[in-house]
């Protein structure tokens, strides 16, 4: 892994199939993700970045794993641990 | 197939177990043990899954460890059983996707803000008619109506049927313990209860309700949750089937009432037992979600689900094979030393808290999880705006289930103190 601080800006994509609606999102980064009324899916809003130690929680917390982050120097996948 | 070799969990089954409470001392030593346990069960038997990690892995592995193979309570059903009685609770995606879709825009943070209002007035009315008569039945007066209002109001169904639909939920937990109260046809009941949700006829009368308000709602289309339910049936016919809303309705009616009770009566029992934390609270307005969160850790009404396993897989290095239950024992996770620091103690200002009363975190979290939040939250805010004190007046009557961790009645005397 190259080196990264928690505070680095990272991207984030919601993968749409897997998505439920469950707005886990929604609730910690409201800033950010806003479940869609006509589609109940996640859709990322606003600036659409966040510090990688919150998107980790973003992309832990999601019950369906439908986050994942995108640019930065290392991309964590939806479905790779993370390391809290 | 396991056999009897097998290192024996304790028993946790035992529904008169929890008439005591948690029975935290065998979960203890499930937690130590390495590996996972085998636990006997009807017969036949299932892994039980104690630690907070290893809850974590089966919630969020929807794949490998299924809701739809098999049943999400213990016990198993016939195929036609499965069927006639499959709820959102009981699918894997995709169907749980579609189905989850369907009724989550109504429950998104979002969503769940509009109805704080409704919730205020329902609380606040409940709390003060409480303090008027100075102690009481907690559950009955408090507990049960505030969480059952609500859901009917977002529904669009009238209050004045609030009662009716808590004693049906009261025959449903008893499905769950070890003996019914009611006759096979009780309610006009003519469906074997192996086919109907909790094995109750409380069910087919839950069912009937649902059809009646459905067929009125379609009729005559309402803003309201029924209205939206039915619309989403009758514009395209294969994406909610009757089975599918009746379900779902029954779902929503139970679930959004009885597990919030639950949390409200153990959350008050808690506020009464340990005034220090609640004093915290009130000199500390800071708390307040810490306190949200540390209640529904502590009440924890759903104390576990089953998966069953569609591969052979391995938790915690044992290894499970196709075709095996594993139970999910949230009541265990909520108490691991691992994740939470003195998991005994009723901490309100408890920081990190990531407690499985929602779920273990994977894909059927707690569809109703906001709204409980802003019902927890808004009696907490509404009883320190009046600077109540609770006290207990008698010992909690618990239901005898190891699936709802119910509280009958609670005698409890309330004081303002401003």
């Amino acid at each position: 892994m190259t080196e990264t601080t928690p505070t680095d800006e990272v991207g984030l994509a919601v993968d749409e199939e897997k998505c439920i609606g469950a707005g886990q999102c929604e609730m910690l980064e409201e800033e950010i993700f806003l479940i869609d009324d006509d589609m109940v899916i996640a859709k990322v809003i606003g600036a659409g970045k966040l510090p990688r130690d919150r998107a980790n929680v973003v992309v832990e917390r999601c019950p369906s794993q439908a986050i994942s982050i995108i640019g930065g120097d290392s991309d964590v996948d939806a479905d790779s641990e993370v390391v809290s | 197939m396991a056999d009897i070799t097998l290192p024996q969990s304790p028993n946790v089954t035992d529904g008169s177990l929890y008439l005591d409470g948690i029975p935290h001392e065998r979960f203890a030593e499930l937690r130590d043990t390495p590996g996972l346990l085998w636990h006997e069960y009807d017969g036949g038997g299932f892994w039980a899954v104690a630690r907070h990690a290893d809850v974590k892995t089966v919630s969020k592995d929807g794949g490998v460890f299924s809701s739809a193979v098999g049943h999400t309570n213990l016990w198993d059903l016939e195929a036609d059983a499965l069927e006639a009685r499959r709820s959102l609770i009981d699918t894997d995606a995709p169907d749980h996707t579609r189905l989850r879709r369907l009724v989550a825009r109504a429950f998104t943070p979002k969503n769940i803000r509009r109805w704080e209002s409704t919730i205020r007035e329902i609380t606040v009315e409940l709390l003060d008619d409480f303090l008027a008569k100075g102690s009481g039945d907690w559950v009955a007066e408090v507990a049960a109506p505030l969480p059952i209002r609500v859901i009917l109001s977002m529904l669009g169904i009238p209050l004045e049927d609030a009662d009716y639909l808590v004693d049906l939920s009261n025959y449903l937990v008893e499905g769950t313990a070890e003996k019914q109260s009611i006759p096979p046809d009780a309610f006009g009941n003519t469906t074997e209860l192996r086919l109907l949700p909790f094995n109750s006829p409380a069910s087919h009368a839950l069912f009937e309700y649902g059809e009646k308000i459905g067929e009125a709602r379609r009729a005559n289309p309402q803003d309201d949750l029924v209205t939206s339910l039915v619309q989403a049936e009758a514009e395209d016919g294969d994406r909610l089937s009757g089975s599918e809303y009746r379900n779902l309705f029954h779902l929503l009616i139970f679930a959004g009432n009885e597990t919030t009770r639950t949390a409200i009566s153990h959350g008050a029992m808690a506020l009464a037992d340990y005034p220090d934390q609640w004093q915290r609270v009130l000199d500390d307005s800071s708390l307040a979600d810490s306190a949200v969160e540390e209640v529904l850790r502590w009440a924890t009404p759903v104390l576990h689900m089953r998966r069953t396993t569609t591969e052979p897989t391995e938790i915690a290095g044992t290894s499970i094979g196709a075709g095996e239950k594993v139970v999910m024992w949230y009541a265990s996770a909520n108490w691991d030393d691992a994740v939470f620091a003195n998991p005994s103690s009723f901490d309100v200002g408890r920081a990190d808290n990531p407690h499985f009363s929602f779920g273990g975190g994977g894909p059927h979290l707690c569809l109703g999880a906001f709204l409980a939040r802003l019902e927890v939250s808004v009696l907490l805010e509404e009883m320190a705006a009046r600077n109540i004190s609770l006290t207990r007046m008698g010992d909690a009557q618990l239901i005898a289930s190891n699936f709802v961790r119910g509280v009958l009645s609670v005698e409890l005397a309330a004081e303002a103190r401003t």
